[in-house]
């Protein structure tokens, strides 16, 4: 078996036994930070740049980092930059883009194997969102990834509508437009249906249907057992709302308790995902919770780790990476409590003063 | 009369250039609490501002825009045209930005040798009410026509601006945007919107060691004054290939020079902005990982310089955050500009360019080229923004022969 092979082998273990409820597996220590270095290891000897970039903070084959905390990270705009792939990305049968919103080039992350990246995803959303049932109807407000081949939003919430959904499921967007209407009737043959639904955004999007809702004085009230999953996606828009507005909004409107809003917090860069911890939907600072494969650390901007409860920035490190980067430095700021991560989003856009220019101005 | 306002603005101007005047004490703590700045950076600006407002600039101007001072004051005769008076329009609106110190008072100064009535939005260290209230002292004529304000009601503003027959207003691009819907249908609109500057350096200029440091030294100053914020502050710097200092060399000497003008002119804040820290780990991630390029973090201060950025993306437009980019021709600087669409306000350089050079200047849309070390100096008799200083304030009356 190849080396490759034998990674994937003990990854899909970890996730099946986590799965299973196991309580082996990488929420050991031991087992995550062995995996994880052998990880590391493998990644050098396969992505040269990968190996450069360690290499010029010490680490190399002859010297490798003495714990999974000390794993180089690379900032997730490098993939803007580089080819980060530890195999020729011609084979790659998942490639995602993100969106690019200040650089011209949008940064791509190739998937070696889809088995990895569906694993992750369904064990994580059968845990946080599809515990109590299976089989609703999934109505996405999400790039259909027929349609957008490359967007990783899409396409994991086209694999769960096929794989936990009642069959029925249906997408909304389209080039950022919403089909509202469609939308609407497809909740209402919901509601004579009896059937829960699932319904998958962004928060955007979700404002973009509350305001067209709202125009209609439209209340649809979803069958009891359906919810919601928000997946963030307010940067660079217009309009912004707050995470308790919209929530509340979204209850008013859809009649989805808040408790049964979550929301989903994933990277294109990033193979699995975070979702509010199921013990923090009441509370007012929702902590989210990963996978014991997802870990997270919050450093400084110096690289330092900061203690649980000081902001820092997110540093994820994701066994899920096997074919690309295990360890990703991201802009987005939390902080680490007891169970997971805070997640505070990014700073907020100070920058320019006066007359002077943003990337973003240029860009839009 | 003209000459007698000029005079009292100058005379107001000169008293101000004291940096223990106590109006200016007052309003340069107040900048520096609300813009965040250092001391020496706010009286700096102070410095600039005042000293640049003078009788003979003034005049200058007003006789190069309308002919004579005289024809602000009634009919003057015109070669070969009809006699003429640039008669002031009546209500001037200013609106200042939330950045910048005394962005205001040029035009202001200007509306008012016009002879307009002139209202000025101020900021909350209200530089412009104290400078407003010794002009008055000067000139008790100008109690009657000029009003300073700060208003956070909207409605209060969409009057003021649908009221003025000519509207000054600094600030993002959406706000000049919803200035000028509210705007009078006849009415002038003088936006100054978003900008930034860059700067060139020929390889002339790299031929010493020494030279190329004064270069590097002149080029830090302008770019590290005000954080990087504003107009004026280049974020991207062209080197040209040939010299016997290479781009990448001038690039390193660029950084220590940053580090020496932070010393006296330090940063607002000790801490890297984050966006610059994340700008600034993808820039070492190309460098170390793909040997593109080479980051110089700031020694004493939070500024960041990287030598060849990615040229598919604008400039790094971050504060105190400056690109160095290698090129072989001005014209490849003009290509870059164009294919990114960055709207320049100035471009600094070095003294005596050649006529070739001034072309592809030209061709890039700056309206100002200025010396290396005086970007952020620009005269008052320039015309920033390409406008006219005076004129926008006038309209021609002519009486037939």
């Amino acid at each position: 078996m190849t080396q490759a092979r034998e990674l994937d082998a003990a990854f899909l273990a970890g996730v099946r036994a986590w799965a299973h409820g196991s309580a082996l597996g990488f929420a050991d220590e031991a087992i995550f930070d062995r995996h994880a270095r052998a990880l590391f290891a493998y990644q050098i000897d396969h992505n040269e740049p990968y190996a450069k970039f360690a290499a010029a903070r010490g680490f190399n084959r002859a010297r490798l980092p003495a714990s999974w905390t000390e794993i180089p990270a690379v900032p997730a705009a490098a993939f803007k930059d580089a080819t980060l792939a530890t195999f020729d990305v011609r084979e790659a049968e998942l490639e995602f883009h993100t969106s690019g919103t200040t650089a011209a080039q949008s940064g791509k992350h190739y998937i070696e194997r889809a088995a990895l990246y569906d694993a992750a995803l369904l064990a994580a959303l059968d845990r946080f969102m599809l515990a109590d049932r299976m089989n609703l109807r999934f109505l996405n407000l999400v790039p259909n990834p027929r349609l957008k081949t490359h967007s990783s939003l899409g396409y994991m919430m086209g694999h769960a509508s096929v794989l936990r959904g009642d069959g029925k499921a249906a997408w909304f967007l389209d080039d950022e437009r919403l089909d509202v209407d469609g939308f609407a009737r497809a909740l209402r043959a919901a509601i004579a249906d009896a059937q829960p639904v699932f319904i998958a955004g962004t928060a955007f999007a979700f404002v973009a249907l509350l305001d067209a809702l709202d125009e209609r004085r439209a209340a649809l009230p979803a069958p009891a057992g359906s919810r919601i999953m928000e997946t963030g996606g307010f940067k660079g828009r217009s309009r912004a709302t707050s995470r308790d507005e919209l929530y509340a909004r979204l209850e008013t409107r859809l009649g989805i308790p808040e408790n049964a809003i979550v929301a989903e917090y994933g990277m294109t860069e990033l193979t699995s995902q975070y979702y509010d911890a199921p013990t923090s939907r009441e509370h007012l600072h929702r902590v989210k919770s990963a996978p014991p494969w997802l870990r997270t650390l919050v450093v400084a901007g110096d690289g330092r780790q900061m203690r649980d409860g000081e902001t820092g920035f997110l540093r994820h490190f994701d066994l899920g990476n096997r074919s690309s980067i295990l360890a990703i430095d991201t802009e987005d700021r939390g902080y680490a409590v007891a169970g997971g991560i805070v997640l505070l989003g990014r700073e907020a856009d100070a920058y320019p003063r006066g007359c002077s220019l943003t990337a973003e101005d240029l860009s839009a | 009369m003209t000459e007698q306002r000029i005079d009292a603005i100058a005379r107001t101007c000169a008293r101000w250039r004291t940096a223990d005047f106590p109006p200016r004490r007052r309003a340069a703590r107040a900048i520096a609490q609300r813009l965040q700045y250092t001391a020496p950076v706010v009286d700096l600006a102070l410095d600039r501002l005042f000293g640049s407002i003078t009788q003979a600039a003034i005049e200058a101007t007003i006789v190069d825009e309308l002919g004579s001072l005289q024809a602000l004051d009634g009919f003057v005769a015109r070669a070969g045209r009809p006699c003429a008076f640039a008669r002031g329009v009546d209500n001037v609106l200013i609106i200042s930005s939330d950045a910048g110190i005394g962005v205001a008072i040029p035009p202001m100064v200007f509306a008012l040798c016009a002879k307009a009535h002139v209202l000025v939005k101020d900021r909350s260290d209200q530089l412009i009410a104290a400078f407003a209230k010794t002009l008055i002292e000067e000139a008790p004529e100008f109690a009657t026509l000029l009003r300073v304000q700060t208003w956070e009601n909207h409605e209060a503003s969409h009057e003021a601006i649908a009221r003025a027959d000519v509207v000054v207003a600094f600030g993002r691009d959406e706000t000049m945007h919803a200035i000028r819907t509210h705007c009078a249908a006849n009415a002038r609109f003088i936006p100054f919107g978003h900008r930034t500057s860059v700067c060139y350096i020929p390889r002339e200029a790299l031929a010493h060691a020494s030279e190329a440091y004064d270069s590097a030294r002149a080029t830090a100053l302008d770019a590290l004054l005000y954080d990087g914020d504003g107009c004026l502050s280049p974020h991207a710097i062209f080197a040209q290939r040939g010299g016997a200092l290479s781009p990448e060399s001038f690039a390193a000497s660029f950084a220590r020079a940053c580090d020496e003008i932070s010393a006296a002119f330090p940063a607002a804040a000790n801490d890297l902005d984050a966006r610059v820290a994340t700008y600034r780990d993808r820039m070492r991630f190309r460098a170390d990982a793909l040997g593109v390029g080479a980051v110089h973090p700031g020694t004493n201060g939070p500024h960041l310089v990287v030598f060849d950025p990615p040229r598919e993306e604008p400039p790094p437009l971050l504060p105190r955050t400056i690109g160095v980019y290698p090129i072989d021709s001005p014209e490849e600087m003009l290509a870059y500009i164009r294919r990114r669409r960055l709207p320049l306000e100035a471009i600094g350089t070095t003294p005596q360019p050649s006529a070739d050079l001034l072309n592809v200047f030209l061709a890039s849309g700056a309206s100002r080229i200025a010396a290396l070390g005086r970007l952020q100096d620009p005269p008052l008799a320039g015309n920033h923004g390409g406008y006219k200083r005076i004129a926008p304030f006038t309209t021609i009356a002519y009486r037939d022969a």
